[in-house]
């Protein structure tokens, strides 16, 4: 150990972090994760096994070949499906999730389970069942020395210095709103809602269909000239082979991403036609060369995480924008831990990075909560602390010194059995 | 000091002067090999970009001799180590290596072993963070104990067994418990009711435990104040917007109204002192008019030692609504001037009075007339004295303008009551207060003379000196 300084002790523990979009690995002290690629895998059925797929793992048994990491999966192939293993934030195809550890294990760590403890984070609504098979696939499968698992929502309030909080983790698939007092999650509370950064992606799509506009992801492009604005594009086409809807449909969602990322924009108050026309607009360009300036689409697209109501075919009261579900999920809590909870507003996952939405939230917040309440939003700023908050959260807990008591052990869990994880990990 | 280095520096041309390009001096040229040999053994430095010249020639002086670049200090500085000291002490001991060793920790029950570095030196010593691992301890009951003493309406064995379970597991964090708690399996119960239940087994099982003849310290917990408690808050968090804005707008109103209610107040005030203003000047103007007859004889003369009204101190008739205490009829109004407060204070030492009694009602009227007596008196000295310096200065004047025929006659009469208590002159009876007022009421005619500046003169009975030594 290095003195009680910092209180850190490393035991050269793993940290995983299986997000809807992407999965997070590395070594627990360190800063920023190991390694970070699309928690979907591609799939391929019934393909007889090849030698030269290397970055292809196959499970004894299985016909079917798995392509995993972006090298190998954003090659354009064949009859190759893009699934996940995770559904609901919970683990759902158990084989897939095997193959996507053998292969940090395997490409990225570059040493044996069986030397480093593990620390791996879950939904906060985990059940029971799922909890105990990982911690069995765990210790039977790679003989780990130890495990422990925690909430992406206790992870990200340590990785921001918090204890006691409401995280805010807006992602791919849900914004979820935790409140998380002294490193525990209040279960009761939790608040979900799919108005998240695929959500966002979906209305883009449906803005190029409205606009007439043709999305081609970048697989598909062979050369592109440069055109005009909102002249039809001038591309030629690569030839590859067919694919999959669901591969298709993954790489135009890249461009979508790419395009939320550079020109969406929440507005600071509820979004006006008259307000969002003035603001300067952004000009994007396509993979395939069309390119044009975006002007109150940048506003208009995004809305709809704050205000519900906006979204076409949708009825409105079934889902809370982010405002009212921390104000949902506040109100569930006890009233004593109300002020705590205001005092510290965690924003954290991918999609906050949007911009202006850590604004758009604090304007909504002080609208709602009382004036006596004080509020504070945590946010940090960088883009990889933003992202990866949960991993941080979980390298900085499991390279502490006074959490070496809180693994649970192989011995402990060949005493007590699976079960130990709901008694150790709560 | 501008020195030839300096210029050269200012120049921006380097080494000595003319030693390059322009020749120079046949003895420069002489010595040019010796000096560029001598340049070249030490290191030059050529003056960084922004430093002042002042400052780089503070660094290194220009008296040619390259060598003694640090000027010696003119006083001999205390230590003989300073800046010669060349090496860093880093560390003083030697190297403690590290080692990458297996460890158990004490705090964890299983011996579970881990690694991690450490050094050599600590080897075999406790792991250092176990002494951390702290925990609530929650007290555990036999079977005996609850089925003796621990049963109450609404819980059962199982219920409280899960309930202490929470409670050991997450170390009475009850926002936790009460989140974990399994409210389906038992029936819903708020944070105050598990925390009731807790408290008081806690209690009932120390005071079973406790020696008999003790009584134990036991933490009792309000749990209907609790829950009140929180009913308030909530009632207060839930309050909407509106609600908020309506109760400051009321409570801006109510002070409104309090504001206006003073004003009123002072208001009222202000016309009661008016109005007995304007009853005394009436008393004062018949009064006037009554003596004036009497005065006739007398000389209209230049005021200047006269006092105002003289009767005493006027307490305020004590209308105030609500409760008010006795003694405050005893505080003199704010008319009384800060010299007769001194006065006053003085005499009542002088006579040995308290200067607070117990405002009896009876010592309040009696303590206040003898102030006011106190005041009238010193008035009345204040007047005479006046006039017997007026009368000397009169005499004076008559001494200069009629040496050797001087009268003998009338002025002293005016003075005389209020000093001898004999009545001379107008007065035959005793000089009460009503009386005495009519005498200084003579003393203070002057109509002419503006009503502050009369003033100013009672209060200063230096500058009726003044004015009179002008005369």
């Amino acid at each position: 150990m290095s003195g009680g300084v910092y209180g850190g002790d490393e035991v050269g523990a793993l940290v995983f972090d299986f997000g809807a979009y992407t999965t997070r690995a590395g070594y627990a002290g360190e800063d920023s994760p190991k390694v970070e690629f699309p928690t979907h895998v591609g799939v391929v059925e019934g393909a007889e096994p090849m030698d030269t797929g290397a970055t292809g793992d196959k499970p004894q048994g299985a016909e079917k070949k798995v392509y995993i990491d972006y090298n190998s999966l954003f090659v354009a192939r064949e009859n190759m499906e893009m699934t996940t293993p995770l559904k609901d934030g919970m683990i759902e195809d158990w084989d897939l999730f095997q193959m996507i550890l053998d292969h940090i294990y395997k490409k990225h760590i570059h040493s044996e389970p069986e030397l480093h403890p593990v620390l791996m984070s879950e939904a906060p609504w985990n059940v029971r069942g799922k909890r105990e098979r990982l911690t069995e696939l765990m210790f039977e499968h790679y003989n780990i020395p130890a495990f422990f698992l925690s909430k992406t929502a206790v992870l990200s309030a340590f990785a921001n210095g918090r204890s006691t909080g409401i995280v805010v983790d807006s992602g791919a698939t849900s914004t979820t709103v935790v409140p998380v007092h002294d490193g525990y999650v209040l279960q009761q509370a939790i608040v979900k809602s799919p108005l998240a950064g695929d959500f966002i992606t979906m209305q883009c799509r449906q803005l190029f269909q409205e606009l007439n506009i043709d999305v081609i992801p970048p697989y598909q492009i062979a050369a592109k000239e440069q055109v005009r604005d909102t002249a039809a594009p001038v591309w030629k086409k690569k030839n590859v082979p067919t694919t999959t809807k669901s591969f298709h449909n993954y790489m135009v969602d890249e461009v979508l991403r790419d395009f939320q990322a550079s020109v969406l924009q929440l507005s600071d108050s509820p979004y006006e036609e008259q307000v969002a026309v003035q603001m300067p607009t952004i000009h994007y360009e396509l993979p395939n060369g069309y390119n044009q300036d975006f002007g109150s689409e940048r506003f208009r697209v995004c809305e709809a995480l704050f205000d519900p109501s906006v979204v076409k075919g949708m009825a409105s009261n079934t889902m809370l924008g982010v405002g009212h579900s921390v104000t949902t999920s506040v109100g569930m809590c006890d009233i004593d831990l109300r002020p705590a909870l205001y005092g510290s507003v965690v924003v954290t996952g991918g999609n906050s990075l949007l911009s202006g939405f850590t604004d758009r939230l604090n304007k909504e917040l002080s609208s709602k909560t009382p004036p006596s309440m004080r509020l504070k939003m945590i946010h940090n700023s960088g883009t990889a602390e933003r992202r990866f908050s949960s991993w941080i959260g979980g390298s900085i807990l499991a390279s502490l010194g006074t959490f070496q008591q809180m693994w649970i052990s192989k011995q402990e869990y060949e005493e007590a059995g699976k079960g130990c994880v709901e008694r150790k990990c709560p | 000091m501008a020195t030839t280095s300096d210029v050269r520096d200012i120049l921006e041309l380097s080494g000595p002067s003319g030693q390059e390009g322009e020749g120079g001096t046949p003895r420069e040229n002489i010595m040019k090999t010796k000096k560029v040999k001598k340049l070249s053994d030490t290191p030059t430095f050529k003056r960084p970009e922004g430093m002042h010249r002042e400052v780089y020639a503070l660094l290194f002086s220009d008296n040619n001799s390259t060598y003694f670049r640090d000027a010696p200090p003119i006083i001999p500085s205390a230590s003989n180590q300073g800046y010669r000291t060349l090496k860093a002490k880093l560390g003083r001991s030697k190297v403690r290596p590290w080692k990458f060793m297996p460890f158990t920790n004490p705090a964890r029950k299983d011996g579970a072993i881990f690694n991690h570095w450490r050094r050599v030196a600590d080897e075999g010593k406790d792991y250092p963070f176990a002494r951390f691992n702290k925990s609530v301890q929650a007290p555990i009951y036999s079977e005996q104990e609850y089925q003796l003493h621990l049963h109450e309406e609404g819980w059962t064995r199982p219920e409280t067994d899960h309930l202490f379970g929470l409670c050991r597991k997450f170390d009475l964090r009850w926002f936790v418990i009460h989140d974990r708690y399994d409210h389906d399996q038992f029936k819903k119960r708020s944070i105050e009711d598990l925390k009731e239940r807790y408290y008081n087994i806690c209690s009932k099982l120390t005071k079973i435990r406790a020696p008999p003849g003790q009584e134990p310290k036991v933490y009792v917990f309000d749990a209907d104040h609790e829950r009140r408690r929180k009913e308030q808050l909530e009632r207060l968090f839930n309050r909407t917007p509106e609600q908020v804005k309506e109760e400051e707008y009321l409570n801006q109103e109510l002070k409104k109204i309090e504001m206006r209610k003073k004003e009123r107040e002072k208001k009222t005030q202000d016309l009661q002192k008016l109005i007995t203003a304007a009853d005394s000047s009436d008393a004062r103007r018949s009064e006037r008019k009554s003596t004036k007859k009497k005065l006739l004889t007398k000389e209209k003369r230049e005021s200047s030692g006269s006092v105002d009204i003289p009767t005493g101190i006027k307490f305020p008739d004590f209308k105030q609504a609500g409760v008010s205490l006795r003694s405050q009829r005893m505080k003199l109004p704010s008319s009384v001037g800060q010299k007769k407060v001194k006065a006053i204070e003085q005499l009542l030492e002088e006579l040995g009075i308290d200067l607070y009694p117990m405002p009896t009602e009876e010592i309040c009227r009696e303590f206040n007339e003898l102030r006011s007596d106190m005041v009238f008196l010193y008035d009345l000295k204040l007047a005479y004295a006046n006039c017997e310096f007026e009368l000397q200065t009169l005499r004076h004047r008559f001494e200069a303008l009629a040496p050797g025929k001087m009268p003998l006659t009338v002025l002293p009469t005016t003075v005389g009551p209020s000093t001898s208590g004999a009545a001379p002159a107008e007065s035959e009876e005793s000089p009460t207060r009503k009386k005495a007022s009519d005498i200084i009421d003579v003393v203070s005619t002057g109509p002419s003379t503006p009503q502050r500046k009369r003033r100013v003169s009672a209060a200063d009975p230096g500058s009726a000196i003044k004015k009179t030594k002008k005369l």
